[in-house]
């Protein structure tokens, strides 16, 4: 946490203070903001707006105060007193976090008082501190020894542990993913106030007083939130660690590859720390656009699901109706002999957890042998201009932009679940903005209040009629949004839905720039399989009863065999001896998310690229070139042998699939009402809007990764266990 | 300035063995001849399972790989080094199997094209 | 606690020391060009006794009647509309005419303090929080002035209330004080039947209503932000000052918080006239007071008396002289527990008001004086205060969590003398870390006791580590 600042502190260093005032004044042309005050931090001066803190006057040219209480992203506490700094002319040192600065203050970050008193209060931090260091999990990569290191004394003079020792703290059992080491507690409250203001959740508190206070649940408990590992990174000190990273490894010793999380649609940064070809634990990486600096406890603990139920060799169903392990060339011929016998008749169901290489390589060979029933797990209505126009099927306000939104209708979502980060913007919003949120679908907890409008579909017609209460709100609203759960356009009714939602979307009348339809995606995957251009959805395999069906990871039994003709081949490429592994004839075992380096496209239509980390275990190869060899042996040999040659190839079908980082825009929001017009009419059934995951304990295992992952079946017994509980 | 500094560089450098390109030349054809006589002797002392000929045809490759060396200094090395590598098969100091690594008949090539790369596990 | 801990610091107390030496040469020459609201130039030089028609709360002893018609009879709710009516800068000005400092402990001029919060409004409410947390040890004058003159009280509250333009006033009443709580909450109930409070109060338009709160028992929650916490439900933690109550407080809306005895003194200050106040006692420091006399006295008691009496005269005259003569004290606290000792040679002259005080490096807090005499183990009784302090720190903020808790081991140690003399340097420091590094005063206030022991009584302290170590060694050589 101090290193990320240090960094961000660093950065703002290279700008002179010349620079940021010419910036910041540039900025404040726009909206007539008043005028700005000028300081002095170590005789350097700087401007900066009124209400500006001295810790983030200081920040702006470079100076770091050390914190310990003090977060960007939480409300200020100031009970840590580490950031104490000399004003001059003040009798005493300031709080720097929490004290505005004032015009013409001289604020003095090196001196004598200054550096007394953050000496005093590390030998007060460390005087109850058990210093257990070597056994620590945050060993290495700890504030307090970072900090002690900087700014504390050079000795001891703490005489009483002759005769009385140091406060010891029984340790809390607060779940299956944080563990708690409670002496080692220095009471900064972060996880507090990240608790009740992020999570939503405000099961942690202190209790009893002074020297006796202590953080905990007050009764026993378990801290349960979908963001709750995000207290881990909080935590200054070794009080709250990771539970399946105790132990295992030091910071020193792991490397760190930036990678993504594919295990929702939302794309978010991680770090993948690994140490000798295993993934030890995943870490949030910034990123502002995305996911700040939170992750959700699926993203961040599902890691251990990568080293269970993995195929690891090719398999082939022998006569007996086994599955025997085979070595590749023997399973590359006999697949491929089947493929060739097929002609033309084969058909590929892409999973959630696929990547662009992957699909575009399945969609060129199958293409190559005259098919075009190339299918997502996940279904999209194709009524009206479906998939073809990309505004269609995106989260096309951003991530990022829902937390400007002044009011947002939520249909047939639980945000909570499907996408964490989505909906801590939303909490954000709500709690700082005064954000209106309306939500048809099922009550579910949002860790915000919400009108709900009933789950009968209906509603959403009434709304654009203008009879409905709330229709007023969403008309007089500069910037609404609409966010459809891509799960309910699976109804029978999807199409009809995906229409009255987007002639209701074209009601609004937003400010300029502003978007108002939304598609939450629930998988990493749809977004890319959707650009490159398969087909939502696998009726088109039901109708065509191919004789080969080649499963790329799909995993959630969309389809089984009495939906195949009699005979059908199934093959399943994948990492998982999941659903879709056993119903194959026939196994190629593929490289998971961390194992690969590879494209995604997140629901906001950002592509991103995971980085291989570790390298796939026994014989699994990365994905595209399974099919690119595979392409070979059936004598239609795809024209890309490498990386860089495959990337051409996606930079050909949609240009913006290699373009890491960045959204790209859709538009065409008329031209796609227009076309939803023309789909055949068929009218909203009255069958209620359902969402699959309404409560905490469907959330940790929802893909194959997550349901191979013990850490997750721990979080599900978890919850069941608080559900008998009588708190 | 620099073009005096590479000619005062080459002017001293000191040969190794020989002079001029004929005298490396006639080291270089000398070498060779006292392998092409040892040949028969090393077949059947380290009882190998190659043929005089077969052992005649490595020899002459093994020349050939440096017939492109222009620079006499590295000749004269190489020179020498095949003379210590003669010295050490004929007074037998090497093992069979060592001698037989000029053959690399256990060693598999690289694969080079994709499938081949694939089904072996390289990247 | 009252308001002792949310004393000024000790830079602030000096800036007006050195002002009040000033003022009364500079006063006179400015007198004509002063503004409005400036009290008086005294004329005095001796200090008390109190005169009895000059006392303000005549039933301190609880010998008459408490309830309203009591009070009536004492002259409570006189001609209370007149004053509403001749508005809140009227009686601000009065009460700055008076120099009444705030009697919590940290002695803020209060007109100053009610005037920041008469300016005009953003649509928010205002209130006025009472702060009857009396916790500071050995301080007892707002229980005395509830339990026997509460119409005081809620008269003070709806004119205090009036000067800030207040919608209500709570009192947040320690949670101990249940009798005092039950008789306010009848003078309450008594004051809302007879018409003077509540829509229109004593009829001169002005709606104020008066609320009690009873506390929980926490000391902290005397400190003023950790009041409003704990008026509005959550744990009482001193909140980060600025933004300061009078911006946002309770309930996210301007307030005001006093000390009982700074608003029951209010009306009678607007009947009698702010140069009337002014005329007691020296000039910054003007007024009567409270004072409470504990501990090793022939009589403790609860006395209104004029300030700057000196603390001779006023031991002598009201709490019977010192147990076993005034040769037989040893030193006083003078301000409630948080407020630095003073040794006998200090005591013989010192005045008791707020600058006579800070002059001897003290303090008058709360003006709750406890008295110690020669049989005390002054070592112990400064421990027992820190443990006090130690068990009522709310945790919140490093310095006084941990530091408080060692000063505690460090302090029980040095009764017994079992420590090394180089540590009553390392104590002096480790008070000083404390001192002013807090979010709110308690750090200081429990600091202070210490810098006193350390400032007056070292040798005492090298003395008895002398004795320790001197009967470890005999032991180790039987």
């Amino acid at each position: 946490m101090l290193r990320t600042t240090l960094i961000k502190a660093l950065n703002a260093a290279k700008l002179s203070p010349k620079h940021v005032s010419v910036v910041s004044r540039a900025s404040s042309d726009v909206a007539k903001k008043p005028e700005k005050i000028e300081v002095f931090i170590d005789d350097q001066p700087v401007l900066v707006e009124p209400g500006t803190t001295v810790l983030q006057a200081a920040a702006l040219i470079g100076i770091e105060i050390p914190r310990f209480c003090y977060h960007e992203r939480l409300a200020v506490a100031g009970n840590c007193r580490m950031c104490l700094v000399e004003v001059e002319k003040s009798p005493k040192p300031v709080a720097a976090c929490a004290m505005p600065v004032m015009k013409g203050w001289r604020i003095k970050t090196e001196s004598e008082m200054t550096k007394k008193a953050r000496e005093g209060v590390m030998e007060f931090l460390l005087v109850n501190h058990p210093l257990d260091c070597p056994i620590c999990d945050q060993g290495g990569e700890c504030d307090l020894q970072d900090q002690s290191m900087a700014f504390g004394s050079d000795r001891s003079r703490f005489t009483d542990i002759d005769f009385s020792g140091k406060r010891a703290v029984e340790d809390k059992d607060i779940g299956p993913l944080i563990k708690t080491i409670m002496t080692r507690c220095i009471h900064c409250t972060r996880c507090i106030r990240f608790a009740s203001e992020v999570a939503g959740v405000d099961d942690l508190g202190t209790t009893g007083r002074g020297s006796g206070m202590e953080i905990g649940t007050y009764v026993q408990k378990f801290f349960l939130s979908e963001l709750s590992g995000n207290v881990i990174d909080l935590c200054p000190v070794g009080a709250l660690t990771s539970k399946p990273y105790s132990f295992t490894a030091r910071p020193w010793e792991i490397r760190k590859i930036d990678s993504i999380d594919v295990l929702d649609a939302i794309g978010s940064n991680i770090v993948v720390s690994t140490r000798t070809g295993e993934v030890m634990r995943i870490l949030p990486r910034t990123n502002e656009e995305i996911n700040e600096e939170w992750l959700s406890d699926k993203a961040r603990f599902a890691y251990d699901g990568l080293k269970r139920q993995r195929l690891v060799t090719p398999m082939l169903r022998g006569s007996d109706g086994e599955l025997t392990p085979v070595d590749w060339e023997t399973a590359l011929l006999s697949v491929g002999k089947v493929l060739r016998n097929a002609g033309s008749s084969v058909g590929a169901i892409a999973g959630g957890l696929a990547d662009a290489e992957a699909l575009v390589a399945l969609k060129d060979l199958l293409n190559r042998l005259g098919s075009e029933d190339l299918c997502t797990e996940h279904t999209f209505p194709m009524d009206g201009s479906g998939s073809d126009l990309r505004s269609n099927y995106l989260l096309n306000n951003k991530i990022a932009g829902a937390e400007d939104a002044d009011f947002v209708l939520l249909i047939g979502t639980n945000p909570r679940f499907e996408a964490p980060l989505l909906n801590s913007r939303l909490r954000k919003a709500y709690v700082h903005k005064e954000l209106d949120v309306a939500l048809v679908g099922p009550k579910v907890d949002l860790t915000y209040e919400y009108d709900h409008l009933g789950d009968d579909p209906n509603v959403i017609s009434e709304i654009a009629s203008g009879k409905h209460p709330i229709a007023k709100k969403l008309k007089a609203a500069k910037k609404p949004l609409i966010i459809l759960g891509a799960d309910i356009l699976q109804r029978p009714d999807g199409g009809a839905l995906l229409a009255a939602v987007q002639s209701l979307a074209a009601s609004t009348t937003p400010s300029e720039g502003w978007k108002v339809f939304n598609i939450l995606h629930k998988v990493a995957s749809q977004v890319a399989a959707l650009d490159i251009g398969y087909t939502p959805g696998v009726d088109k395999i039901r109708e065509n009863s191919p004789k080969v069906l080649f499963l790329l990871g799909a995993d959630e039994a969309a389809i089984d065999k009495s939906d195949l003709p009699e005979g059908c081949f199934v093959i399943y490429q994948g990492h998982h001896g999941d659903q879709g592994a056993v119903i194959a004839d026939a196994i190629l075992p593929g490289a998971a998310y961390t194992e690969k380096q590879a494209t995604y496209v997140n629901t906001e239509g950002r592509a991103q690229q995971t980085l291989q980390a570790v390298s796939p275990p026994g014989q699994a190869r990365e994905d595209w070139k399974i099919i690119r060899a595979l392409s070979e042996v059936i004598r239609v040999p795809l024209p890309y042998d490498n990386l860089n040659e495959i990337r051409c190839r996606l930079h050909d079908v949609a240009p913006h699939l290699t373009r890491y980082g960045e959204a790209e825009n859709a538009n065409y929001f008329k031209q796609a009402e227009e076309l939803a017009k023309t789909a055949k009419s068929s009218n909203l059934s009255g069958s209620p809007i359902d969402v699959k995951i309404k409560e905490l304990k469907d959330f940790y295992m929802t893909d194959a990764i997550s349901r191979a992952s013990p850490t997750m079946a721990k979080c599900v017994q978890a919850v069941l266990k608080q559900k008998q509980s009588k708190y | 300035m620099s073009s005096h500094a590479i000619r005062a560089g080459t002017k001293q450098v000191r040969p190794i063995l020989s002079t001029d390109r004929h005298e490396a030349r006639q080291r270089v054809l000398n070498l060779y001849k006292a392998w092409y006589r040892q040949l028969p002797y090393i077949v059947k002392q380290y009882d190998i399972p190659k043929s005089v000929d077969s052992l005649k045809q490595k020899l002459r490759e093994e020349f050939r790989k440096n017939d492109h060396l222009q620079d006499i200094r590295v000749i004269d090395m190489l020179v020498v080094k095949g003379q210590m590598e003669l010295k050490e098969t004929v007074n037998f100091w090497k093992q069979k199997g060592t001698f037989m690594s000029y053959f690399k008949d256990t060693v598999e090539p690289k694969p080079k094209d994709f499938l081949s790369k694939f089904l072996s596990g390289h990247n | 606690m009252a308001g002792t801990i949310v004393r000024i610091t000790n830079a602030a107390r000096n800036h007006y020391g050195f002002l009040a030496a000033n003022c009364s040469n500079v006063q006179a020459a400015l007198l004509s060009t002063l503004p409005p609201g400036t009290p008086p130039p005294q004329t005095k030089t001796t200090f008390g006794p109190l005169a009895d028609e000059d006392r303000i709360f005549t039933n301190l002893y609880g010998k008459h009647d408490w309830r309203l018609k009591g009070a009536l009879k004492r002259g409570d709710w006189y001609k209370t509309k007149e004053i509403l009516v001749k508005g809140a800068d009227w009686i601000i000005n009065e009460v700055k005419t008076s120099g009444l400092r705030g009697r919590g402990g940290a002695g803020f001029p209060s007109g100053m303090k009610w005037s920041f919060m008469n300016k005009p409004g953003d649509g928010r409410p205002k209130y006025l929080v009472v702060n009857a947390d009396e916790g500071e040890p050995g301080t007892c004058k707002d229980r005395e002035i509830m339990r026997h003159d509460p119409h005081k009280l809620v008269e003070g509250c709806l004119i205090a209330g009036k000067a800030m333009g207040a919608k209500a006033a709570y009192i947040y009443i320690r949670g101990e004080f249940y009798n005092e709580a039950s008789n306010m909450q009848v003078a309450i109930a008594e004051a809302y039947q007879a018409g003077l409070l509540g829509k229109n109060a004593c009829g001169s338009g002005y709606d104020f209503d008066v609320y009690m709160h009873r506390g929980a028992g926490a000391y902290i929650c005397g400190e003023e932000t950790a009041l409003i916490e704990s008026l509005e439900g959550k744990q009482g933690k001193p909140r980060l000052k600025p933004p300061f109550p009078a911006d946002v407080g309770v309930f996210g809306c301007p307030t005001t918080v006093t000390n009982v005895e700074t608003v029951a003194v209010a009306p009678t200050i607007c009947r009698r006239g702010g140069t009337w106040f002014a005329s007691f006692g020296r000039t910054r420091n003007s007024g009567t007071k409270l004072f409470n006399i504990s501990g090793h006295v022939n009589r403790p008691c609860t006395v209104e008396e004029e300030m700057s009496i000196t603390f001779k005269e006023l031991v002598e005259r009201h709490a019977g002289g010192i147990l076993g003569g005034w040769d037989n004290l040893l030193a006083i606290i003078p301000g409630g527990s948080s407020t630095p000792l003073i040794p006998k040679s200090v005591c013989e002259d010192v005045i008791m008001d707020f600058d006579g005080l800070v002059a001897a490096q003290t303090s008058l807090g709360t003006a709750a004086i406890i008295v110690m005499n020669k049989q005390t183990d002054i070592v112990k009784a400064i421990a027992r205060l820190i443990m006090f302090y130690k068990h009522e720190s709310c945790g919140q903020c490093t310095p006084c969590r941990e530091g408080i808790n060692w000063m505690n081991k460090i302090m029980y140690r040095f009764v017994d003398g079992n420590a090394k003399p180089e540590e009553i340097d390392m104590l002096w420091e480790l008070s000083k870390q404390i001192e002013g590094h807090t979010i709110c005063a308690l750090g200081d206030g429990a600091a202070w006791p210490v810098q006193g022991l350390i400032r007056h009584f070292r040798p005492e302290l090298e003395e008895r580590m002398r004795k320790f170590h001197g009967q470890e060694r005999s032991a180790a050589q039987c």
